[in-house]
């Protein structure tokens, strides 16, 4: 039995980190950040990161959802923040340490999800459009088009409740922050109408088949679009003439973490205005810090699909949290418009 | 020697069935070797193994997935042989029951249940997903493979030979160890062969219960396969079905002896 | 004799009621409550999640399972029995050649359900063979599908088809063929009439250890199906992460293993099966 406690005792040990200095375990969405912005941290700070990537919101409430991930730091889309607050997975954000929280846009400073920012830091913002593949003619120019005939096979949708039925309430003309019984429902029909030309429910796996060829129009979050405009000139953006949502995403901190200053100290490294400009250019995104944006080269400043016009800007609606009936409704849609 | 009926139609289809069986993976750790990203053959190039070899990620999660499979491996087989003694000396159908029910358990349905009970336990030990946790959860659906191929071995053991033993003094122990377990032996390692290459290969449940720091080879795949075609999992792929296939073939040859 | 073997099953029993056990209870006693408002678990008990599972869309999805692995199953023993029947006959080359069905089993079942991704994708080995022979002109979508899901079960199953197969027909009594050529009969007709008869003990434990799995799959539906082929295991997987109903996922798991049971109870004689 000897033999036996020794080999627990050191499965115990090779379970410990084999690294003295401090660890911060970050998780965010996949292809988010620059690739040297962990480097830098751990460099200046003497510390070493974990860094993990999702893809959706769910898979990263999914793990955290029970208190015990072992996350510190995770990047929830705005209307995602309360339902972690109500829940207590979250620790409270002090603004003394953050000094930079000044650099954010005026309109990020008091947001609706979180007014005296006292639990998540805005990071990026991203808008759901259509992306498409150039032989596609004519192209898309709106959600109605993802109904069509000539798609069949050849067309995603994202992987998420909130996004897809926000293009079936677009569709219908209606608002992506429904929480009426009736048009959720019209919403998840017109959901299963689509089903039959659907070729898979995809995030941003689907970028490398847009690029292929394999599909032909694919619902997908501006920034992934941008990344694949990147990839190849065959790609283009459009944002749906009925409407879009517009999605902040924000760093929180985990009540779990057992590091909060180092998170914080995190934090306030991602609010500097070169890292954020790092970050916005690398990832291909809008970024929520204005100081970061004076200095983001012009063309990139410019990008449409990133930083498209005030036409465009006025058809975007703000995701809000949805109200705990809503919400269920919601869910229990979704389970049914992936199981038809 | 009667002359075999239909013995040329079986061949080929025989022929036929196992290039089904292997010519997938061939095709893929052909492709491996393939320059280009895509399905046309651009001439030979080793860039996705050394870009294999050059991922942080893949090296270490094949790191832990190994860990895993070594401490689970060594767990499983002694509580499995153990047990398929204890089987053999006299039947347990409630033991034997129940292992033979976590072989039948659907996966998914192992994984959220262990999953749920991690999180119970939580509540009060405050212990977060881990190593350990990954561990366990392979020893808890290893034990019943490792049964089944000890017990087949035991059977080919005569029980008169402890007998023998007892008989001119041994105790149980000494008779056990002494024994039946050099008798065994060639099959407990053909047990561990198998518990080995079982946890290596988990995805499903491991990907449940794993933690921030025990992400696994299969789990590390799994992302990057959902991402679509990538030649680096065409390598990795290539070189866990030379390692497996070694491997099972060992084990073969221990069974047999 | 007892204490020395009450030791060794001691490890056994406390892992199967630690982590099969107790895992499952908890599974058992969750089906019985309520979603929380955000997601997890919550009182009141109720048996709602039970009653949910009487929804004709998630029937749709039992007989869809239903479906899918019972075709895997029917299309194992269709390739597997011929195969099973030329090694049975192969004299001393026997275990190299079961061997060789073996041995593609035991690697990564992850990697041999991603080896069918990489042939039939649109821009996959498959269509690109096509298209340069010219017999088609636009890529086939091989993917995404029922059929794939069931291609990519039952490459993954089919040794565990031939191996009971293969036990039952090697101890076949040749002499009863013999007789039934003596008597005149063709090689097809002493086939149907007299081995696949006996050799129904083994397509009954190889259809079980085919089927079943099948049932449950997950992994492969969801890599082959792209997320539109919904399975029980795709549905239960589900709950646990997207939509947070972990009382609903509970007893959808708990209804599966119930079938499971069923199906063993039903199927699995005594004599034939099991693990002693």
């Amino acid at each position: 039995m000897n033999r036996r406690y020794f080999l627990m005792g050191a499965a115990g040990l090779a379970a410990c980190s084999r690294d003295r200095r401090p660890r911060l375990n970050i998780f965010n969405w996949s292809d988010y950040i620059a690739p040297d912005t962990v480097p830098k941290f751990e460099a200046e700070f003497g510390v070493r990161v974990r860094y993990g990537i999702y893809e959706s919101n769910e898979e990263m409430l999914a793990r955290v959802m029970g208190g015990n991930s072992g996350w510190d730091v995770v990047f929830p889309t705005d209307y995602i923040v309360k339902p972690m607050l109500a829940n207590e997975l979250l620790a409270p954000v002090h603004r003394e340490e953050l000094p930079n929280l000044a650099q954010l846009e005026p309109r990020f400073q008091h947001p609706d999800w979180d007014p005296e920012l006292n639990w998540s830091v805005p990071y990026m913002v991203i808008a759901a459009g259509i992306a498409y593949n150039r032989k596609l003619n004519p192209p898309p120019r709106a959600w109605a088009d993802m109904w069509d005939e000539r798609l069949r096979g050849r067309m995603t949708m994202l992987d998420d409740p909130f996004d897809v039925i926000g293009a079936c309430l677009k569709k219908l003309g209606l608002s992506v922050n429904s929480s009426d019984p009736g048009e959720l429902r019209r919403a998840q029909a017109e959901a299963i109408r689509q089903k039959r030309l659907l070729r898979a429910y995809l995030n941003a796996e689907v970028r490398d088949q847009l690029v292929s060829g394999d599909v032909l129009a694919a619902h997908m979050w501006n920034t992934t679009a941008q990344q694949a405009m990147d990839s190849s000139p065959e790609i283009g953006f459009v944002y749906p003439e009925e409407g879009y949502a517009v999605y902040p995403d924000c760093a929180v901190i985990l009540r779990e973490s057992k590091r909060p200053e180092l998170a914080h100290k995190f934090l306030h490294f991602l609010l500097r205005p070169d890292i954020a400009a790092a970050n916005a250019l690398a990832a291909r995104t809008t970024t929520t810090n204005a100081g970061a944006r004076k200095i983001l080269p012009p063309a990139f400043r410019d990008n449409p699909t990133l930083y498209p016009g005030p036409d465009v800007i006025a058809r975007g609606e703000w995701a809000k949290t949805t109200e705990p009936a809503a919400q269920r409704l919601r869910d229990r849609l979704w389970t049914e418009i992936k199981s038809a | 020697m009667k002359k075999k009926w239909l013995a040329a139609p079986l061949a080929i289809y025989a022929v036929l069935a196992y290039l089904f069986l292997h010519l997938p993976l061939l095709i893929l750790a052909g492709f491996s070797f393939n320059a280009s990203r895509f399905t046309v053959w651009q001439g030979f190039s080793l860039a996705w193994y050394r870009a294999a070899f050059q991922n942080g990620q893949l090296k270490e999660s094949a790191w832990n997935s190994l860990i895993i499979a070594v401490f689970a491996t060594i767990a499983a087989t002694i509580i499995g042989t153990l047990c398929a003694y204890g089987f053999w000396k006299r039947s347990q159908p409630v033991l034997a029951g129940s292992l033979y029910m976590s072989l039948v358990t659907p996966e998914i349905v192992s994984g959220i249940s262990l999953l749920a009970f991690y999180q119970w336990i939580f509540r009060f030990l405050h212990i977060q997903l881990g190593m350990h946790t990954v561990i366990l959860a392979h020893v808890s659906f290893s034990i019943a493979y490792v049964v089944i191929v000890v017990m087949a071995r035991l059977r080919t053991v005569d029980a008169q030979l402890e007998e023998a033993a007892l008989d001119l003094g041994a105790n149980e122990w000494e008779a056990f160890r002494y024994v039946t377990l050099p008798a065994i032996l060639p099959g407990v390692v053909a047990a561990a062969l198998l518990a080995f290459t079982v946890s290596f290969d988990d995805y499903v449940i491991t990907s449940m219960v794993a933690g921030v720091d025990s992400e696994t080879l299969p789990m590390v795949i799994y992302a990057i396969a959902r991402r679509g075609v990538n030649p680096v999992v065409n390598a990795i792929s290539a070189l866990i079905v030379v390692g497996f296939g070694s491997l099972i073939l060992i084990s073969e040859r221990l069974r047999a002896t | 004799m007892k204490r020395l073997r009450a030791w060794f099953l001691a490890p056994t029993w406390t892992v199967m009621l630690s982590l099969f056990a107790a895992p499952l209870a908890i599974i058992l006693a969750y089906s019985f409550l309520t979603r929380g408002t955000w997601g997890g678990i919550s009182r009141p008990w109720s048996i709602e999640s039970y009653q949910r599972l009487a929804d004709p869309i998630y029937l749709g999805i039992l007989w869809r399972s239903f479906w899918i692995a019972g075709a895997a199953t029917v299309l194992c023993l269709l390739l597997g029995f011929p195969l099973a029947l030329f090694i049975s006959r192969a004299g001393n080359r026997k275990n190299l050649y079961l061997s060789l069905v073996i041995l593609p089993f035991w690697t990564s079942f992850l990697v041999r359900t991603y080896a069918w991704m990489f042939l039939l994708r649109d821009t996959g080995l498959i269509n690109t063979v096509l298209q340069k022979l010219g017999l088609i002109h636009n890529p086939l979508p091989l993917l995404y599908n029922d059929g794939a899901v069931i291609l990519g079960l039952v490459y993954g199953y089919l040794p565990f088809m031939v191996l009971p197969l293969y036990a039952t027909l090697e101890r076949l009594d040749r002499n009863l063929l013999e007789a039934a050529a003596d008597l005149g009969a063709k090689p097809w007709v002493a086939l149907t009439r007299v081995v696949i008869p006996l050799s129904a003990p083994g397509i009954r434990a190889g259809a079980i250890l085919v089927f079943i799995p099948c049932l449950g799959a997950y992994l492969t539906p969801d890599l082959l199906g792209g997320g539109k082929t919904v399975m029980i295991g795709n549905l239960i997987q589900n709950q646990f992460t997207t939509a947070r109903d972990w009382p609903f996922g509970s007893a959808v798991s708990l209804t599966l293993m119930a079938i499971v049971l069923v199906l063993l109870l039903v199927f699995v004689r005594r004599q034939e099966g099991g693990l002693v």
